[in-house]
């Protein structure tokens, strides 16, 4: 056993749960927009605890009939008893596998009102972010009602089956605002300059779910550890660890320690924010409170929590993100097999979906929402009919992704990779930004699964005419990735030659395209010294393809360092070292030393030739329409499924 | 779900294709399209749309409210 510490058993009040591990709350818009329980909620959260994890959490039920409380489109709701049913039904799902059940109570508060036009907090603080309603003032009443609801909403998660309440005062939800200084101004009941009186909305909660359920269902709660908003004028730590001490003493069987909040001006839970970062805020909340202490936030590997519970930070190790990327994540760590966990990447292409109101989805793992359809595999691949044999030109995501299917399938796979590593276009990204390393992940566990599967893997062959005539292949599938545009007439760089061939372009560099490609070289050479650097994109935004948990970062890094950015803008060579540059506002001649043209594309015909040779031929990846590693990854799982 | 376009909505503006991540929105006779093979259904083009001219359906259970 690697991990003697996280795979012991744990106390939650009188309960036990058989490991350290917790599914921990997460939203996932599967759930109808009138708050009933799906069967893929039901498919997905059986899974969940399938996969090994002590305690599986739902996402925050909301527990208000208006939907004041409700933050997401699909968010279930547990407001009436007539959602008993389909709550029991969940319940029973997680139990059926052997994990302890727990219900999230949450009340989105700042964050809350999805189908209304408003929200409701302690005091009127404008929002920042867009996706946000306006606020209104909570009255007295309002809030007194909320608390009943609170208590309703226990008694229907204990008559529906759960085994565990959570309540959530984190990221900006109502028990938050009223905790945080910086949107608590309320003079008088439920305000205050102690931490103590802006908790008084949180104690009355707990209180009060606690004399509904008696002593019979743990009662735990999630505060924030550090809001991070200094310079909003929010709760300093010592008031954030002072509120855990406040649950404990209110009733609260557990606490889970949270960083950020999500307006917080510096990055909490993406790749630069190195694994175990945020551990320091849940051992200073462990040294206030007696109660078991629990924490998610960038502990991706076992081996970081596994230290963190021997050396007394926290009791148990909650995960969202790495645990949609792979439920199974639990069983594979307690049998050693940690290379064969499907990596979380940060990427958040989860997270950024809920605000449009669409269903998570995960890069490194197609299957998600879908593990109740037995044609998408998440239980195991159905064998095909016939027996294939299957070629695959290029090693990278998409191409490994298929074959890993393919071969799992049972066909006959052969993978030819004409550099000398496996990766692709995945290499290149894996070297622009801090932390960005973790991008090999899923290369080096997608190279894995093809050798287990029986994948016959050739590095550094390049798959030509002959190559194809002789394998004899029934099926072959096209996953090469996409070249670069040329510049017309000059001579040009492009960011393969410059983040893989290491050809360093002069200080003052062009770069043509600003999608996700140009904005990350530019960010690729920023990091690595002084240039001048000049964005052209033709349409009218940039980084259109960049999940705006990144985004934002490249964008200050580019303020910050005076990179010119512009939009329909579109760039001509002029004689010498001069670029005409056309933009709406006029036209300007720019000079420099190199120009880079970050613009991918593909040719139109590029199956066509392989049909001579081969039956059926797929494209896929990049090669079939350059865009970002999840499309490639899907690409490939779907073409899987497909054979 | 695929995102539906109100065609007489729609006014041709291309808001929607400049946000597009997998750029899989076209133009056909002045109208936004969809080509279903790439969209991933982001909802993107929804939130951009000046005239409210797309929509991404949300499911709904069809329970008839209680009391």
């Amino acid at each position: 056993m690697d991990y003697p510490h996280i795979f012991s058993p744990g106390r939650i009040g009188r309960l036990t749960a058989k490991n350290r591990i917790k599914y921990a709350a997460t939203e996932t818009n599967f759930n109808t927009q009138d708050g009933f329980v799906t069967e893929r909620e039901i498919a997905y959260l059986s899974a969940q605890a399938k996969g090994g994890a002590g305690i599986v959490t739902t996402q925050g039920a909301y527990p208000d009939v208006l939907g004041e409380g409700k933050g997401f489109r699909g968010t279930m709701s547990i407001a009436e008893d007539r959602f008993i049913p389909g709550l029991s039904r969940l319940a029973g799902a997680i139990k059926a596998e052997g994990a302890l059940s727990a219900l999230q109570i949450l009340h989105c508060g700042r964050e809350g009102g999805v189908d209304l036009g408003y929200c409701l907090m302690p005091s009127v603080v404008p929002q920042r972010l867009s996706y946000f309603k306006p606020p209104r003032e909570i009255t007295p009443a309002e809030i007194r009602r909320a608390v009943k609801e609170h208590a309703a909403a226990a008694r229907r998660a204990v008559a529906a089956g759960f085994d565990i309440i959570e309540l959530s005062g984190i990221v900006g939800y109502l028990i938050s605002t009223f905790i945080s200084r910086y949107t608590n101004k309320r003079q008088g009941e439920y305000g205050g300059e102690t931490i103590r009186e802006r908790c008084r909305l949180m104690v009355e909660i707990l209180g009060a779910v606690k004399a509904e359920v008696g002593d019979r269902v743990p009662v735990g709660i999630r505060l924030c550890g550090a809001e991070i908003l200094e310079d909003r004028g929010g709760n300093t730590v010592d008031e954030s660890v002072e509120s855990f001490a406040i649950a404990e003493e209110a009733g609260a069987d557990y606490v889970s320690v949270t960083v950020g909040w999500h307006e917080s001006s510096i990055s909490v839970i993406t790749r630069d924010v190195p694994m175990g970062h945020w551990l320091w805020v849940a051992e200073a909340v462990k040294k206030a409170v007696n109660v078991p202490v629990m924490m998610a936030f960038r502990l991706f590997l076992p081996h970081i929590p596994e230290a963190a519970i021997a050396g007394g930070a926290i009791d148990f190790w909650e995960m969202c993100r790495p645990m949609i990327a792979d439920p199974d994540l639990p069983l594979k760590a307690a049998d050693g097999r940690v290379s064969e966990i499907i990596p979380c990447i940060a990427c958040n292409l989860c997270f950024s979906r809920l605000y449009y109101h669409q269903p998570i989805m995960c890069t490194v793992r197609p299957s998600l929402g879908h593990e109740g359809e037995e044609e998408w595999g998440y239980h195991g691949f159905t064998r095909p009919k016939r027996r294939k044999r299957i070629g695959i030109v290029g090693g990278g995501p998409a191409g490994l992704q298929f074959a890993a299917v393919a071969a799992r399938k049972g066909h006959e796979v052969t993978l030819w990779e004409k550099e000398a590593s496996l990766g692709g276009a995945a290499l290149l990204a894996a070297r622009i930004d801090e932390g960005d390393d973790e991008l090999l992940r899923p290369v080096k566990y997608l190279e894995g699964e093809c050798l287990k599967a029986g994948v016959a893997i050739e590095i550094e062959r390049e798959c030509t005419e002959a190559t194809l005539a002789a394998a004899g292949l029934d099926a072959v599938a096209i996953a090469c990735g996409a070249g670069f545009a040329q510049f017309p007439s000059v001579s040009s760089l492009n960011p393969f030659e410059i983040i893989a061939k290491g050809k360093k372009p002069g200080r003052a560099a062009l770069i043509i395209g600003g999608d996700g490609v140009g904005l990350a070289t530019a960010v690729y050479l920023l990091r690595q010294g002084d240039y001048n650097l000049t964005i052209v994109e033709r349409s009218g935004r940039l980084g259109r393809d960049v999940s705006p948990f990144y985004l934002w970062r490249y964008l200050k890094l580019f303020r910050e360092r005076g990179v010119a950015l512009l939009t329909k803008a579109e760039a001509t060579p002029g004689p010498g070292s001069t670029v005409y540059i056309s933009t709406p506002k006029g036209e300007s001649v720019i000079e420099v030393d190199d120009i880079i043209v970050a613009i991918r594309q593909t040719p139109e015909d590029i199956g066509r030739e392989f049909s001579k040779w081969v039956p059926e031929v797929y494209v896929l990846g990049d090669a079939k329409r350059p865009r970002r590693l999840h499309n490639a990854i899907h690409d490939g799982y779907r073409l899987g499924l497909q054979l | 779900m695929i995102p539906l376009i109100d065609e007489d909505a729609c006014t041709g503006c291309k808001k929607c294709m400049e946000v597009c991540p997998p750029l899989a929105i076209t133009q056909e006779e002045g109208k936004a399209r969809i080509e279903r093979e790439f969209c991933e259904e982001c909802g993107f083009c929804a939130a951009a749309c000046p005239v409210h001219a797309i929509d991404m359906p949300f499911p709904k259970s069809g329970a008839s409210p209680s009391g």
